[in-house]
């Protein structure tokens, strides 16, 4: 391949915590890999996926990366020594937060180690007010000796700048950023307002930390792999996945990392997404069910469902990303009895290593993935994807006891943990669905990652799904997603403004601004392609404590006036509320401003393997592809599209 | 009663209890009233057809634990089960016959099953207001007539009597804001439909037989948990007590007394020797102590991982003299009633301390502060209500957790910059950490907080219900107590107190300062390793 396709490839290489995939697209076809990921050193798993696909860096013209390298930085405390500084009076923001409780009924109960102690945060004499005016001046040349005291004594990596009201106006941050910047040259300078231009101190601190905290890790990390693929001869382009989504260029990831939060599991989603779309299917609720856990994410209409804050390891980040719930089901999920006599599955797992005791090597644990080599949906004795045989005879051992501590016999101790496993799977999938106003009915399940192909059916059927979908090469899916993904970059910004009179003008300038902030951005680093805006408004009634997401369809974003910014806030009002608001009697406010500015990645050929089924076929059928399983209960057939999707279906 | 396998009882089990987490998800989701929507000052479960709860919602504030099954039973006993028919719901928000204040309102809606009644959905909320003397906290009422609005436990009918108004009607007519209020108990209603659903799409799947034999297995399988936790400890007889400072009309410390006998597994809790019932409204209604009484047990005998119901009822005994603090006499007021309810559940985690020492937790701030400032402008009332936090007890294994919500509950506080862009009477001007209120010890207390307000307006008016003022948080084997709570106003050079529950007119230029205090430290505060000590430094230094 390299000689005859010389830097006409698009790669993505994505990170799990079991094994680092490849999708490489090229003229010639799709090719993928899978190798066993190297935690401790993730950049050289991309590099052995490189080498198992039979690729070199001077084939590729696109290199689209995503991992874990930020989320971790993050769970083992390893970033940046960080300083705050903040208005003085609230240094203790990131220490008091909002006061509220992770886990309830615990007395011993410890909040999240902070990122930054105590002491290494300074209070600053200033104060802005929420309509941006100034209530006390920042005087740069009177708080110079003690921030240089400060830094000095600190021998900090970093500083995080997050001031009172600068989501109103940035000029303060701004000139203590340009004063840290005298004092110590080689210092990192984080501020809040270009973190996120959203109210609410301790969530915009917390975000600044985490972002400044991953940023040097991130931006060595980045820095490494650059180089190393440079000196294999690549000279396309590098980008990175978000968690919202869509990528960006490595250079502007290394500049500010919070988007790369979280980031982990938003490629399959886009992968599921494109792959769906290829059969035309764009309602789908994605199921990927890995070694450990499973996630799940709603898509309506071809666009997943967005959050605006998450926790990092109990830390809030507030930037847009996919809304992801995770339940601690996965095939190395353990299954015990509770000391109630309660059969329960996880939340501890065996992991990749030693893994499942099928795998062989030497764990004794029964896990779900015995349970299916027990119930022959994993054939035993065969090599599966990733090189591994699996024992039968452990899977048996490992189950023995458990079914005599629960007088069953040892299939139907296996059976009874698959329907305990998938129960939790649909409590996963309600809560993005019925608990959000949405009828799981009416989407398609799309299951990906090792294990999901093998529970998609049975899921479906506890939940009324009819349909479900599974890609090919849905071991990989993750890292297809990398290459299906738009470049995204998003803002948002605080700005309130009661509907009057002359409102939609102004709100039509403050979306024009954003727009145009983002779309410079893009020309900055170089990204082209067909552009496309999403914009959301926060809006409540006056008064009132919370705000609604109000979606602004963006071709009437030209003709906006303050009927339509009223009526729309009414429609999100009156579903989410389920009753109707009077706007007429009750003034309306936007609160908050997100955008969203796409650029559509090229066409894209679906991630079609060899034909997985002729014609069509009655459950119950196991299928196997190159990277997972696929279980057909009875009652479902199966037929492959041509798109390469595989398409089950209850019978009615 | 019908055998049911390991996995339909597993599988079933957590359908019933995401039935309930969704319920709660829906309630709070489309609440209008903060008191719901962010504190989640709620709650949501299934219970059985004799009113034993199920399951309940987990992820809520924990005051309303375990309280339920108490109110259903008392509407059962008001309205016998058999008249009901379909569409038919009870809703009571009466103290005195198993609510914990009138704010709470709790809806209890039959889930009909082939004609009969296999199991209630129940949702409850705190209301912002429900009418009396004041708007949403009325500190003077003597009587409960003057606390609001009183729905004795009754049926109605929700085509009848909700959606063609005339219950609605008649509770519109009497409270103060009428849309968020109708709104949130339609919300309300709106959780118990989505609770009865998911139970008749249960009963389509697996069988009514076994959904019912699934729902008595949960019961029974908490009261085996329960049951195992109170067997692992020592039979005995245990006390522990503690106070709260006042009524706020001069009389206190007011006595609260736990009386634990732990006999192989069964538990018996027994509040004689509290103190008599208050004038005031810092009584708690019955409903309230049990459910202090059960998150104490929940949170010391138990992983987090059991969902309590019915069986842990049946495991504990819960006695309450008659016309005592934890169990007044109609009419007595109980608006206040969580500070009583912390004591309870403090002196719960005393007696059971000094059954297991070596698991014991010292005592936390443990307080509700509801702190209210309002300003009159224009002819409009502008009002701004917080709840504060406080500090943790120490353990064996680890100092206290430092400003932080309250274990009853789960308040957040609110944005300065929220504060900045809604109010224009007063100013924050400070939220600090008080490294060293946390009580000394070998682990030291969890610290407490202290905001401070400077006034912008003449006439704004303070009002503040809290406690632990004058009683300290107490520390353990050898610990010292946390430092106290207070609230001084800053007028020029006077320095003004203010009690723990209070009511004060300020001025403009006025500087608030309100202080939460530390939770009680745990060991010999010599024993304390040097590189805590120096921790502890570090975390006093002011740059």
């Amino acid at each position: 391949m390299s000689d005859s396709t010389p830097r006409r490839l698009a790669v993505g290489v994505e990170i799990g915590g079991t094994f680092t995939d490849l999708v490489a697209i090229g003229p010639d076809g799709v090719r993928v890999a899978k190798v066993p990921s190297t935690p401790a050193r993730p950049d050289e798993a991309v590099f052995d996926v490189l080498d198992a696909a039979g690729l070199n860096p001077s084939d590729i013209a696109e290199f689209v990366h995503g991992s874990t390298v930020a989320t971790n930085a993050v769970l083992e405390r390893k970033g940046a020594r960080l300083a705050l500084l903040a208005t003085e009076g609230f240094r203790d923001v990131l220490i008091l937060g909002r006061q509220d409780r992770l886990r309830l009924f615990d007395l011993r109960y410890r909040r999240p180690k902070p990122l930054v102690a105590r002491e290494d945060s300074l209070g600053v004499p200033e104060r802005m007010l929420a309509d941006g005016s100034t209530l006390t001046p920042f005087d740069a040349e009177a708080f110079a000796p003690r921030l240089a005291a400060f830094l000095d004594r600190g021998r900090y990596d970093a500083v995080a700048i997050c001031l009172l009201n600068a989501y109103a106006n940035p000029a303060h941050e701004q000139a203590l950023a340009a004063l840290v910047r005298r004092i110590a040259p080689g210092l990192r300078v984080t501020c809040s307002h270009e973190v996120t231009g959203e109210f609410r101190e301790y969530e915009r601190a917390s975000t600044t930390a985490l972002s400044a905290y991953v940023q040097p890790v991130l931006d060595a990390y980045l820095g490494r792999m650059e180089q190393r693929l440079e000196a294999g001869g690549f000279r396309g382009e590098l980008s990175v996945m978000q968690s919202g989504g869509g990528r960006v260029p490595a250079a502007a990831m290394r500049r500010n990392a919070a988007s790369a939060l979280l980031s982990g599991p938003a490629a399959g989603v886009m992968g599921a997404v494109r792959q769906a779309a290829q059969s035309g299917v764009r309602d789908i609720i994605t199921l990927d069910i890995g070694g450990t856990s499973a996630d799940v994410a709603l898509v309506e209409a071809g666009r997943p469902a967005m959050t605006r804050d998450a926790l990092v390891d109990g830390l809030v980040v507030q930037m847009p990303m996919l809304d992801i719930t995770t339940v601690g089901a996965g095939g190395g999920s353990i299954a015990w009895v509770d000391e109630g006599g309660m059969l329960r599955v996880g939340p501890r797992s065996a992991g990749a290593d030693p893994g499942p005791a099928c795998y062989g090597r030497g764990d004794t644990q029964p896990t779900l993935t015995d349970a299916h080599v027990i119930a022959g949906r994993i054939p035993s004795g065969k090599r599966l994807a990733g090189g591994l045989v699996m024992d039968g005879a452990a899977a048996r051992a490992a189950f023995a006891p458990l079914a005599a501590q629960l007088g069953l016999s040892v299939e139907s101790a296996a059976d009874s943990v698959v329907r305990i496993a998938v129960a939790s799977v649909v409590a996963a999938v309600r809560l993005v669905s019925t608990e959000r106003g949405h009828d799981p009915r009416s989407f398609v399940l799309v299951p990906y990652g090792g294990a999901g192909p093998l529970h998609a059916a049975a899921v479906a059927e506890e939940l009324g799904i009819a349909r479900v979908l599974v890609p090919p090469g849905a071991g990989v899916l993750s890292a297809y997603g990398l290459l299906a993904a738009d470049h995204s970059l998003f803002a948002a910004r605080t700005r309130r403004l009661t509907i009057a009179p002359g409102a939609a003008a102004e709100v039509r300038q403050e979306i024009a601004a954003l727009r145009s902030d983002l779309a410079g951005r893009f020309d900055a680093l170089g990204v082209a392609g067909d552009r496309r805006l999403e914009v959301t408004l926060d809006m409540r009634l006056l008064g009132q404590a919370f705000e609604i997401g109000v979606p602004l369809p963006a071709e009437a974003l030209e003709t906006l006036d303050e009927a339509a910014l009223l009526a729309g806030f009414a429609a999100a009002h009156e579903r989410i509320y389920r009753a109707p608001v009077d706007t007429a009697r009750r003034p309306v406010e936007v609160v908050s401003y997100r955008v969203a500015l796409h650029a559509a990645r090229a066409a894209l050929p679906g991630l079609a393997g060899p034909r997985r089924l002729d014609g069509q076929g009655d459950g119950p059928l196991l299928i196997e592809d190159a990277t997972a399983t696929i279980w057909v209960p009875p009652g479902w057939t199966a037929a492959e599209d041509a798109a390469g999707n595989l398409l089950l279906t209850r019978a009615p | 009663m019908t055998a049911i396998s390991p996995a339909d009882q597993a599988v079933i089990g957590q359908a019933l209890l995401s039935a309930a987490r969704e319920m709660g998800a829906k309630l709070c989701r489309s609440a209008f009233s903060p008191i719901v929507r962010d504190a989640k000052d709620a709650s949501t479960g299934l219970m059985d057809a004799t009113g034993a709860a199920v399951v309940q919602s987990d992820e809520l504030i924990p005051v309303l634990v375990g309280s339920l099954s108490v109110t259903l039973r008392r509407c059962m006993q008001a309205v016998p089960p058999e008249t009901l028919r379909e569409g038919d719901f009870y809703l009571t928000n009466h103290p005195y016959h198993g609510a914990h204040h009138l704010q709470d309102i709790l809806v209890f809606m039959p889930a009909f099953v082939d004609g009969r009644i296999i199991a209630y959905a129940a949702a409850v909320a705190h209301h912002l207001d429900v009418g009396g003397g004041a708007p949403g906290l009325n500190s003077s009422a003597t009587d409960l007539y003057g606390e609001g609005l009183i729905l004795p436990p009754a049926r109605w009918n929700f085509a009848r009597d909700w959606q063609d108004g005339n219950l609605r009607t008649l509770i519109g007519a009497n409270i103060r804001v009428p849309d968020q209020t109708l709104g949130d108990i339609e919300s309300q209603f709106a959780a118990c439909f989505t609770g009865i659903a998911r139970l008749r799409e249960l009963c389509a799947r697996h069988g009514t037989a076994t959904v019912e034999a699934a729902m008595a297995g949960q019961i029974a399988y908490v009261e085996r948990r329960v049951r195992a936790a109170v067997a692992a400890l020592p039979d005995g007889t245990y006390v522990g007590e503690d106070f709260v400072d006042d009524d706020g009309a001069g009389s206190g410390p007011l006595r609260v007394r736990a009386t634990v006998t732990v006999a192989g597994d069964s538990l018996a809790v027994d509040f004689a020797g509290s103190a008599p019932q208050v004038r005031t409204h810092m009584n708690a209604p019955y409903a309230s102590v049990v459910s202090g009484t059960l998150a104490a047990l929940k949170s010391f005998l138990t992983t987090d991982d059991v969902p309590f119901n019915e069986g842990a009822a049946r495991a504990v005994t819960i006695t309450v003299p008659e016309g005592t603090l934890l169990n007044p006499r109609f009419p007595a007021p109980v608006r206040a009633r969580m500070e009583a309810t912390y004591r309870a559940h403090d002196a719960v985690l005393k007696a059971l301390g000094a059954a297991v020492p070596e698991r014991a937790v010292a005592t936390g701030f443990d307080t509700t502060t509801a702190f209210c400032l309002s300003h009159l402008q224009d002819g409009r009332y502008r009002v701004f209500i917080e709840l504060r936090d406080g500090g943790y007890g120490a353990h064996a294994g680890a100092d206290g957790c430092d400003a932080i919500t309250g274990p009853l509950s789960n308040c957040t506080n609110v944005p300065v910059e929220a504060i900045d862009a809604d109010h224009d009477f007063f100013r924050i001007e400070a939220f600090a950490l008080l490294p060293g209120t946390g009580g000394r010890g070998q682990h030291r207390g969890g610290n407490g907080s202290i905001r401070r307000y400077r006034i912008l307006r003449d006439g704004v008016r303070l009002a503040i219900y809290t406690d632990r003022f004058r009683v300290a948080a107490e520390g353990l084997m050898g610990g010292e107590p946390g430092a106290l709570g207070g609230c001084v106003i800053r007028r020029g050079a006077e320095k003004i107190s203010v009690r723990s529950k209070d009511d004060v007119v300020l001025r403009a230029g006025d500087v608030l300062e309100m202080w939460t205090g530390g939770g009680g430290g745990y060991g010999p505060p010599d024993a304390r390793p040097d590189a805590l000590l120096a921790a502890d430094a570090r975390l006093a230094q002011e740059p």
